[in-house]
C-alpha cells in the first residue's frame, strides 16, 4: 500500500470515527444567555453519570431552531422565548409532551455607569446594541419595549445587530456601545458593564426559557435522563445561584 | 421573490458606497506601493511586499480584530482620535478602513502586473531624454499601467463588496448605517423565517459579483495585450 492510500485510510477511519460517536452522547442547543449554568449543570450530571458526553451549542435561540430544522444534531433544546419553541413545535421537531418551563429572566439595559437610567434617556445615546430581533429572543424582547415605550422610530439607527445575547454584553463591555439590552443573569456575568436599569415589565412579555427534548431525543435515554435533571430542585439550586428566576 | 425591506435597499447601496469609497481610498496608496515594489530598489523590499500582501493570508476576522484593538476607544491610536471627537468604530468609515486593508493587497498585484509590463527602454528613453523621476511617473508610467489600475480597482471593488469577517467586527452590524449586503444576510441567514430574503439578497450579490467580475476580466485582457 502506497504513502498516499495509506494517509487515505487513515483519513478516512479518523472521519467515520468522529461522525459516528452518536453513542452515549446529549446534544444540547441552548440560548446563549444559558452557558454557564447549563454547563455547570452538564459538569454536575456528568459526574453522578459517567460514560455520557454532553455536545453544548450555544446561540441565539433562533439560529438554533434553523440549525435544528437543517439537520442539526439536537437531542435538547432550550429558548430564551416561547415563540421560536413553538416553531420548532410546528415543524414538528420538537416532542410535544416533554415541552416544558426551565426558568425566567428579566430584560436590563447594562453599560458603563452613568450612561442612561431609564428607557427616556436612551434617546440621548448614540450606539446602542441589541441582539438581532431575527434570531435573538433578547433583542425581540427589547424592540417590543422600544415599540410599547413609543422610542423605536428615535433609536432605529442607533442600534447595533449582536449574533446573540452575549456579543451584545461583549459590545458594551469593551464600551464600543453605550449600552447593551441583556438579561439580568447576562450582566452579573459582565466586569465593567453594570446594570444601568431594569426595563420596565409593562414593556415586554415576560422573558421565559421554554425547553424540550427534540423528535431524536425522546428516543436517546441518556438525553431523557438530563432532561429529567434539569427540571430537579438541584437544577433549581444551579439556577438560582446565576441570578435565573424560577417561578 | 420575496420584498426586500428598506434597509436591506440600505444594505446594497452602503455596499456600493463602502466599496466605491474603500477602493478610491486606496488608489494612491496603492499606486505607491505598486511603484515601489516594481522601480524603486530599497532596503527591506521584502518586508513591504510581505507587509502589502498579509491581508490576502490573514484571516480577515483577524485584520478585523486588530483594527478593533487600534481604533476602538482602549487602542492608542483609537483614544487619540476620540479626544479630537472622530469615532470610526461601529461607524460606515471603519466599515470602508476594513475593506481598504482587506482589498489592497489585490489592487497592488494587479497595479504591478501591470507596471512590470511596461517597456523599460521606454523609461529609459525618458530618462536620457532629460526627464527626472516625477516627470516619468506622471508622462509614462501613469499613463502605461492605466489599464493595471482598472483592473486592480476592480478586483478591489468586488473584494470590498464581498467584505465581511474585519467589517462586522468593527462596524458592527446596524441596519440602515453599517449593515452591508453580507451582513445582512448573516442576519437573515441566521433566523428560521429569513430563508428567501436572505437567498434574495445573495442573488443581488451574485449579480453585482458578476458584473463586476466581467468588467475585470475585460480589463485584464486589454492589459495582457498591451493596450
Amino acid at each position: 500500500m502506497g504513502h498516499l492510500q495509506r494517509l487515505l485510510l487513515y483519513l478516512f477511519v479518523l472521519l467515520t470515527a468522529a461522525s459516528s460517536a452518536g453513542a452515549g452522547e446529549v446534544a444540547l442547543s441552548a440560548a446563549a444567555s444559558l452557558k454557564e449554568v447549563i454547563s455547570e449543570l452538564s459538569d454536575n450530571f456528568a459526574k453522578k453519570n459517567p460514560g455520557v458526553k454532553y455536545v453544548k451549542n450555544y446561540g441565539a435561540s433562533g439560529a438554533l431552531v434553523k440549525q435544528i430544522e437543517n439537520g442539526a444534531p439536537s437531542d435538547i433544546f432550550i429558548s430564551a422565548n416561547l415563540e421560536w419553541m413553538d416553531y420548532l413545535k410546528k415543524k414538528n421537531l420538537a416532542d410535544v409532551a416533554s415541552i416544558g418551563t426551565f426558568t425566567y429572566n428579566t430584560l436590563v439595559f447594562a453599560g458603563a455607569p452613568g450612561k442612561a437610567s431609564s428607557m427616556q434617556d436612551l434617546i440621548k445615546l448614540e450606539r446602542i446594541a441589541i441582539g438581532s430581533p431575527k434570531s435573538v429572543p433578547a433583542g425581540e424582547y427589547a424592540m417590543e419595549a422600544f415599540k410599547k415605550a413609543g422610542l423605536d422610530k428615535q433609536l432605529e439607527k442607533k442600534l447595533a445587530m449582536a449574533k446573540d445575547v452575549r456579543e451584545c454584553l461583549m459590545y458594551a463591555e469593551r464600551g464600543e456601545v453605550d449600552g447593551a439590552f441583556v438579561y439580568k443573569t447576562d450582566a452579573l456575568q459582565a466586569n465593567k458593564a453594570k446594570i444601568l436599569f431594569t426595563v420596565p415589565q409593562e414593556l415586554y412579555p415576560r422573558v421565559t426559557y421554554p425547553m424540550a427534548l427534540t423528535v431524536a431525543g425522546a428516543k436517546n435515554k441518556d438525553a431523557a435522563a438530563f432532561f429529567g435533571y434539569l427540571h430537579s430542585d438541584a437544577a433549581k439550586a444551579v439556577l438560582t445561584k446565576y441570578g435565573f428566576a424560577i417561578h | 421573490m420575496t420584498s426586500l425591506m428598506s434597509t436591506d435597499y440600505d444594505a446594497i447601496r452602503l455596499s456600493a458606497q463602502v466599496a466605491i469609497a474603500a477602493t478610491l481610498f486606496s488608489l494612491p496608496y496603492g499606486f505607491a506601493a505598486a511603484y515601489l515594489l516594481t522601480f524603486v530598489k530599497f532596503r527591506g523590499k521584502v518586508l513591504l511586499e510581505v507587509l502589502v500582501n498579509l491581508p490576502l493570508t490573514l484571516p480577515p476576522v483577524v485584520v478585523g480584530y486588530f483594527l478593533l484593538l487600534l481604533l476602538g476607544k482602549n487602542g492608542w491610536p483609537g483614544s487619540l482620535l476620540s479626544d479630537a471627537g472622530i469615532r470610526l468604530i461601529f461607524t460606515l468609515k471603519a466599515a470602508v478602513i476594513a475593506s481598504a486593508v482587506v482589498g489592497f493587497p489585490l489592487l497592488v498585484r494587479s497595479l504591478r502586473i501591470g507596471m512590470e509590463g511596461i517597456d523599460p527602454q521606454l523609461i529609459k528613453a525618458s530618462r536620457t531624454l532629460g526627464a527626472c523621476w516625477h516627470d516619468t511617473l506622471l508622462s509614462i508610467i501613469l499613463p502605461l499601467s492605466f489599464p493595471g489600475l482598472l483592473a486592480g480597482s476592480s478586483l478591489m471593488f468586488a473584494r470590498s463588496l464581498g467584505e465581511f469577517g474585519a467589517t462586522i467586527i468593527v462596524a458592527g452590524n446596524i441596519p440602515g448605517v453599517t449593515q452591508t449586503i453580507p451582513l445582512a444576510i448573516y442576519d437573515y441567514a441566521s433566523s428560521p423565517t429569513g430563508g428567501s430574503t436572505a437567498l434574495a439578497l445573495c442573488l443581488v450579490s451574485v449579480a453585482i459579483s458578476l458584473a463586476v467580475l466581467f468588467l475585470h476580466e475585460l480589463l485584464a485582457r486589454r492589459v495582457a495585450r498591451g493596450e
